[in-house]
């Protein structure tokens, strides 16, 4: 056991009404953290991970976002402060410009670029189940060239981040971005928290971060 | 070597009933055939946590007593429950009605919302909760039995009424009111074991560009083999086959691994 994995993690949740909330507070509860839900921006000050989740229309989940005032917060927390931060899912596509799923809807702008329907070119959309995610760049532990299976469940897919970096890449008709890094924030578009022991195995080295 | 493309899903369903116990109400998993002829097979959650063990890919949680699921303290518990003790998917229906009932559903812990009846009288809802939560939220639930004409008729409240429908029209129609999966079962195969309808599930999965689950007559793994190959099935779902076979979803994935369908084979 390393030094770090007996260290105290917090992780907070970003509570704002757009998702399975609980399901992720189960996962991260199983892999040793505490969780607070976090709905203002007192609430970060005792946590050591933020995790931002999202399941819904893009153009709901960012206006709920944007209602709730956090979005400095978790500006100064992820690029002043620079503390480990996740995003999930629509959590993910939130850090883009946009969506074509919700045009004219502002995202968070973090990694630039626009969110795009997943073409029905010989697959089918949604994209939903089991896919493998392969590692391109090494992360918290993870080696470049790693491959795990994780679930899935969306249509709509951030191809190419307009800053930051693609760490793993998934392919349903073409390729487009599982994971994405900027300085510490990570993002994935499928779901840790329901991916059995992948997921858990994934959640681990985010916490260790 | 790892198949690096979507794997095809084995889906264990877990069927709930309400059994009242005089003081308590409590849900207990059963197995039926032809929707009628149910058996109390045991604790969802203990089972849930075996499929798990077994590598199932996901789980479909059906309410089979059709009774609201609004305010359904005894459902909404269990589906905590599941959420809190398994890390996978979970597809949940049964009495669902209006975009709130998604809301209360997700809040417990579902992932995807499956809609029946409520699809055919008020095919709306698809759309309303498609646009708040998204299409990969929204699994319609289609029961269909065959006519003596060959046709498929759409069946609801549990496959005991009979709608105007036919299955592919129907299937057609959610698709396009924005469903992100179709459920599609064979109301007189279930619980026989007689194989599933290949020539229904592949009319449907012609249809529609959203992935299809196929389930009703599971009794050999080649029968799920064959909901793949010749179904064009993303997805086989059973009950009575993980339930009282001998076989488990890994002897099950490891005949269809053999056979060529790309399965997920290691976590």
């Amino acid at each position: 056991v390393s030094p770090g994995a007996r260290m105290r993690r917090v992780v907070g949740l970003v509570d704002y009404s757009a998702g399975n909330i609980r399901s992720i507070e189960n996962a991260f509860l199983h892999a040793g953290a505490e969780v607070v839900r976090v709905r203002r921006a007192d609430d970060v000050s005792s946590c050591t991970h933020l995790v931002l989740p999202g399941v819904g229309a893009f153009g709901f989940c960012a206006e709920r976002l944007h209602a709730t005032g956090l979005r400095p917060t978790l500006e100064e927390w992820a690029f002043s402060v620079r503390k480990p931060l996740m995003g999930i899912c629509v959590g993910m596509q939130l850090m883009a410009d946009g969506s074509e799923e919700s045009p004219g809807v502002a995202g968070l702008g973090w990694t630039g670029g626009m969110v795009r329907k997943l073409p029905a070119a010989g697959v089918r959309v949604p994209h939903v189940g089991w896919n493998t995610v392969r590692f391109e760049h090494a992360w918290s532990g993870i080696p470049l060239g790693y491959t795990a299976d994780y679930y899935f469940d969306h249509s709509y897919a951030y191809h190419v981040p307009g800053s930051g970096k693609s760490i793993g890449m998934c392919r349903h008709g073409e390729e487009f971005s599982a994971i994405i890094q900027r300085d510490n924030v990570i993002a994935v578009q499928f779901h840790p928290e329901k991916s059995q022991t992948a997921g858990l195995r994934l959640i681990e080295a985010f916490l260790s971060q | 070597m790892r198949a690096t493309y979507l794997k095809k899903r084995l889906i264990p369903k877990l069927l709930i009933k309400h059994r009242n116990l005089g003081r308590v109400v409590r849900p207990v998993l059963v197995t039926t055939h032809r929707f009628e002829r149910t058996v109390e097979i045991g604790d969802a959650v203990s089972q849930a946590k075996i499929y798990q063990a077994q590598m199932a890919d996901e789980l479909v949680v059906l309410n089979i007593d059709g009774t609201p699921i609004a305010g359904d303290a005894v459902m909404l518990s269990l589906i905590e429950r599941l959420a809190a003790e398994t890390f996978m998917p979970l597809s949940v229906g049964g009495g669902v009605r209006t975009v709130d009932d998604f809301q209360q559903l997700l809040e417990a812990g579902a992932d995807k919302v499956s809609v029946n009846t409520q699809a055919v009288e008020s095919p709306s809802l698809i759309y309303e909760a498609a646009r708040r939560f998204g299409s990969q939220c929204v699994v319609v639930s289609i029961d269909f039995r065959v006519e003596p004409s060959g046709e498929a008729r759409v069946y609801v409240e549990g496959a005991r009424k009979a709608t105007e429908r036919t299955t592919v029209e129907f299937a057609r129609h959610v698709a396009e009111m924005g469903a992100g999966e179709i459920l599609l079962t064979d109301a007189d195969r279930d619980g026989t074991g007689a194989g599933l309808n290949l020539v229904v599930c592949r009319q449907v999965a012609d249809a529609v560009p959203i992935p299809v689950i196929v389930s009703g007559g599971c009794g050999l793994a080649e029968h799920f083999i064959e909901g793949f190959v010749e179904g064009g099935a993303e997805a086989v779902a059973a009950g009575t086959f993980f339930a009282f076979r001998d076989q488990n979803p890994i002897q099950t994935r490891a005949h269809m691994r053999n056979a060529g369908v790309p399965i997920r084979m290691e976590t």
